[in-house]
């Protein structure tokens, strides 16, 4: 392997670990919240996470479903309703389990809470995944079942992925091959090695096509064994192979890819993760509310003292966790598509690895959760792309058992006494 | 510094002290209790008295000094070690084993002084069943003495007030510690209740031959029944002796009624 | 004031030394065995005795999870991770032993042979969950209760993805001979370990219950009992009163993965073929439903939760799928009203309305006893 592919191949790595990283710290964000305010794990909170990948997806369906058009040609501000109503979903939720589960166990021993906690995760684990109506109940079409929780499905693309950094080496009009799965360009095409070439065109709509159908942007990927010249005319094989003489005539773009692609809902969860993350910064540090929260952090009793109304504050920092865990619930279907039913091992995982996240960076502290959650995605992404891929989920377990031995406070967190 | 004083001493603090962040708990905390002892801390609120408790009995580790219980070095060591070196201690807010029988909550302590192996134990071997037999022998001798025999199965959390006080001492001496630390044993007693303390206080320390260090609240108490008193006021030791010489001290009485900041001299009377 | 020591001394022989106390109840376990042997076959038909084998296997890994979460009040949330230990260790030994010593599974002629691997995989999965619970309970014990129940819901979860990593089984002698120590990789994957003979018939399963429960009373109502409790009801003051927190609360740990490595290995020989979701957390809250709802501490609690959140769902089929949501409501139920569970940390016959149904009888054995 070329040391350009391998340099790209790291840098692939790594930017996967960053768009991934800023999920986990999302979550991680309302491990650590909750856990500055009450001093208790939330382990319902992956399970908010998961209530509001499953509210995105249904929205995502529904909506499209209604307004009768395809989840990839959605208008932006179906994503925006369908994002919205995930935070709404999940803030919710995060205020009635504060409000009717741990409410009523303040000042109770820690067991107590611990054992609420696991109580109200399943309870929300195993509500998702009761049978919901089925096709034939619900009165035949599939548009009207509400997908929800009891199997796994894929999330709507509701913004498209593209590579943003592609550079177009030709264009032209196309001439139809000779045969089945080949085309002809009409400029020459220089193909370089461990470079991948697809050709981009419009395919205007069928002939049978109802009044109103859309022209659509159709992919070919150019198959080639040797790098070099491809003149002007020569026939070259694509795949999809599809028929020539759909394809004659049509205006094309021939995209060479970039070595280290770089993608669009990448840049959006990394740019979104981190914008979350400033305006949590601002809120906690520079903000009134932010203030009583950090004193309720320090001590409920005396911040209730100094007329800070705690359960107010506490209630609050539910929701803003619970909404950080819907946006990273948002963003993370659109880079893996199936979403598991919410009993399912693997949110169990993530909900674990968001936590060690937290953990990591030091329980209770902001900035630690948004560190761990980056250094957790790099050990993962990195070990599984240069050790083993398939103990991906280990290595996260040995940094936390790790952690727990040398620095149990974490990278960034305080030893906390206990008062005797 | 004296040999005489060192080897004298049972419980021999010197210069302990603990920083949380950049507040100074407790800074350069001396201290020498002699075997059979009876002295007194005392301080206003948050003087760093507790603090001072826990850095002997190895709840908070010291950042500083040393500390020798019998000439042995204690201050690295964990709080069940240190309890094993012979030092027990109650608490302000009391903490016993609330779901725990009276009986139980004393014969834990005794727990210390037995052998426990888990063989033993699932076999109920002869030396097991002999160890359970004595730690309850020694327990109920232990509750006799402070009137509790008599609640021995009741659980700790349903005394009353007075009785979990007295509960407390008894399980720190069922540890048969050398030196008992008593944490504001008259905390929430009314005056007829903290005579018989202060009684009952003396006549532990004749009776099981220890060394007793008391921080109390009530100076009449512990100007009445403390050999010596050390003051202690944000962190530091502002003053130690003879409890006249304690009243006397101007600093003593600025800690506590502190000092009218227009006004020259110092305001207020006796302590 | 006489020391303990010297107390110890004045204790006559006579009261120290009692074999009755010592052996009695190691025979009694065994008549229990022998009369559920016996008996059930005459009661009920062969569903309800394999229910009643499931049932058996419960009870011991509630009554193991208890001296961890109830005794020392350690949450501990990866009891299933130290049965699957378990269950794997022992059904591997029962099922490659087999192939290798005799060349088939599960052959009437190799019947006794068969029972005497069981019991040397059920020993060697007690061993090697006990290994397991040691290597996770050291660095977590020492730590804040919380994170105790993270570590171990995350050791549940790996195991249960390096099993389902696992290779396909070998199913003949020569192939296990061919293995070697790489038998280790040869579990199964995700669908499970097949083929495992049910030799643990009820005989066994309620020997080791009934071992079981007096292992767990043995120790609560001892002087390690009372330090464990102690831990759980306060650790400063036990650490004050000379309990040394790591030591007590590491002991309860690895002797509660010891016994659910010992649940495990009955449970892969009762004809349910282990697989990884069984290491998963849903499984480990099964055994912690059992051990909340029948009271932290309790022994009788976690038997009678074992007995009647078995049966329930096999009385009630219709119910099954909302069995989990029910259970989940009724744990965050009694955190409201009940917080000590059922029992709370006492014995069935240790509670008031209990006593109070045989008040005569009991009072006057009592009286006798003294």
């Amino acid at each position: 392997m070329g040391i350009r592919i391998r340099v790209a191949d790291f840098v692939q790595t790594l930017i996967a670990a960053i768009a991934v990283g800023s999920l986990y710290a999302l979550v991680a964000l309302g491990y650590t919240l909750v856990y500055g305010v009450l001093k208790f794990i939330n382990f319902a909170h992956s399970d908010i996470f998961v209530l509001g990948t499953w509210t995105s997806l249904t929205a995502a369906v529904v909506i499209t479903n209604k307004m009768g058009i395809e989840p990839e040609h959605a208008p932006w501000w179906v994503a925006m309703c369908v994002f919205l109503l995930a935070i709404a979903m999940c803030a919710t939720f995060g205020y009635c389990i504060e409000r009717f589960a741990y409410r009523p166990l303040r000042g109770a021993p820690r067991l107590n809470v611990l054992i609420t906690a696991i109580g109200v995760s399943l309870l929300l684990q195993n509500v998702g995944q009761l049978p919901g109506k089925t096709v034939a109940e619900s009165g035949g079409s599939p548009a009207a079942t509400i997908p929800f929780g009891a199997i796994p499905r894929n999330m709507p693309a509701l913004i498209e992925d593209r590579v943003l950094n592609e550079t177009s080496v030709a264009e032209g009009t196309m001439a139809g091959g000779s045969k089945r799965g080949t085309v002809k360009l009409d400029q020459n095409l220089t193909i370089e090695a461990e470079r991948q070439y697809r050709i981009e065109y419009v395919k205007p709509p069928a002939a049978d096509a109802p009044a109103g159908a859309q022209s659509s942007i159709e992919t070919l990927n150019v198959v080639v064994a040797e790098p070099g010249t491809i003149a002007a005319g020569e026939e070259i094989s694509t795949q999809p192979r599809r028929n020539a003489k759909d394809v004659e005539g049509t205006k094309y773009r021939v995209l060479r890819s970039p070595l280290v692609p770089i993608r669009l809902i990448d840049v959006l969860i990394v740019t979104g993760s981190i914008g979350l993350m400033i305006g949590l910064q601002i809120l906690v540090f520079k903000t009134k509310l932010g203030r009583a929260m950090r004193a309720v952090s320090h001590s409920v009793e005396t911040a209730s003292l100094m007329g800070i109304n705690t359960n107010a504050v506490i209630s609050f920092t539910f929701v803003l966790g619970s909404a950080l865990a819907a946006a990273a619930a948002f963003l993370y279907p659109l880079k893996y598509p199936l979403v598991n039913q919410t009993a399912h091992g693997i949110w169990v995982l993530l909900g674990l690895k968001a936590f060690v996240a937290a953990v990591v960076g030091g329980i209770g502290n902001v900035r630690g959760a948004v560190l761990g959650g980056f250094l957790i995605a790099l050990i993962e992404f990195f070990g599984s792309r240069y050790v083993s891929t398939e103990l991906r989920d280990v290595y996260v377990f040995g940094l936390l058992i790790l952690v727990l031995l040398l620095r149990p406070s974490g990278l960034l967190g305080s030893t906390a006494r206990e008062k005797v | 510094m004296s040999t005489a004083e060192s080897t004298t001493a049972l419980l021999d603090v010197r210069g302990i002290g603990i920083s949380f962040g950049g507040l100074k708990a407790v800074q350069d905390f001396s201290i020498a209790l002699p075997p059979r002892g009876l002295y007194g801390l005392i301080g206003p609120n948050g003087a760093g008295k507790t603090t001072a408790f826990n850095l002997l009995t190895g709840v908070y580790t010291t950042q500083t000094g040393m500390t020798t219980l019998a000439g042995k070095r204690i201050e690295t060591l964990k709080p069940h070690q240190i309890a094993a070196a012979g030092i027990a201690r109650t608490f302000q807010n009391i903490r016993l084993f609330g779901e725990l029988s009276v009986l139980d909550n004393v014969k834990l302590a005794c727990h210390l002084r037995g052998k426990h192996t888990l063989l033993g134990t699932l076999l109920r071997s002869p030396r097991f069943v002999a160890q359970e037999e004595a730690m309850r022998l020694q327990a109920m001798e232990l509750l006799s003495i402070f009137g509790l025999e008599r609640v021995a199965d009741e659980s700790a959390r349903n005394l009353p007030y007075g009785d979990q006080r007295r509960l407390e001492i008894c399980r720190a001496l069922a540890t048969q510690p050398k030196v008992l630390l008593l944490d504001e044993p008259a905390a929430g007693m009314n005056p007829t209740e903290k005579v018989e303390l202060a009684e009952s206080i003396r006549a532990i320390r004749d009776r099981f031959g220890l060394a007793i260090l008391l921080i109390e609240h009530d100076m009449g108490l512990v100007m009445k029944i403390c050999e010596r008193i050390t003051v202690l006021d944000h962190g530091q030791t502002i003053c130690s002796g003879t409890p006249s010489q304690v009243q006397n001290d101007p600093k003593v009485i600025e800690a506590y009624l502190g000092v009218e900041e227009t006004a020259e001299g110092v305001v207020g009377g006796a302590v | 004031m006489k020391t303990l020591a010297q107390h110890q001394q004045d204790v006559p022989g006579k009261v120290a030394t009692r074999w009755d106390v010592m052996l009695l109840p190691w025979v009694a376990c065994i008549v229990v065995a022998l009369v559920v042997h016996f008996a059930s076959p005459v009661l009920v038909n062969e569903y309800w005795q394999n229910v009643l084998r499931r049932v058996g296997v419960f009870v011991i890994a509630a009554v193991s999870l208890n001296i961890v979460n109830g005794y020392a009040g350690q949450f501990s949330m990866g009891h299933a991770g130290f049965m699957a230990v378990g269950a794997y260790v022992a059904g591997a030994t029962t099922y490659y032993g087999s192939l290798l010593l005799h060349g088939s599974v599960n052959d009437p002629n190799f019947y006794y042979q068969g029972i005497g691997l069981m019991l040397g995989g059920i020993g060697l999965g007690c061993v090697v969950a006990a290994i397991a619970g040691y290597l996770v309970g050291l660095p977590s014990l020492r730590l804040r209760g919380d994170y105790l129940a993270i570590v171990t819901l995350g050791f549940g979860e790996i195991i249960r993805v390096m099993l389902e990593l696992t290779k396909g089984q070998l199913d003949n002698a020569a192939a296990v001979k061919d293995a070697g120590a790489k038998l280790l990789i040869h579990l199964n994957g995700p669908s499970g370990f097949f083929g495992i003979p049910s030799y643990a018939n009820l005989f066994w399963i309620f020997l080791f219950v009934s071992v079981t429960c007096l292992i767990a009373y043995r120790i609560k109502y001892s002087s390690t009992g009372r330090a464990l409790l102690s831990i759980r009801e306060d650790e400063i003051a036990a650490r004050s009163m000379g309990v040394d927190l790591t030591k007590y609360k590491v002991r309860a740990f690895v002797l509660a993965a010891a016994l659910g490595g010992v649940a495990g290995g009955l449970y892969s020989h009762i004809g349910a073929n282990p697989s990884p979701t069984d290491a998963g957390f849903q499984r480990s809250f099964d055994v912690i439903l059992l051990v909340v709802l029948g009271g932290l501490g309790s022994i009788s609690g976690s038997v009678l939760a074992a007995i009647v959140l078995i049966l329930l769902p096999e009385v009630l089929r219709e119910a099954q799928q909302y069995r989990l949501i029910i259970f989940a409501l009724l744990l965050i139920i009694m955190m409201i009203v009940r917080p000590k569970g059922l029992f709370g940390v006492k014995e069935i016959w240790e509670l008031d309305w209990f006593t109070g149904w045989f008040s005569g009888k009991r009072r006057e054995r009592k009286a006798g006893a003294k």
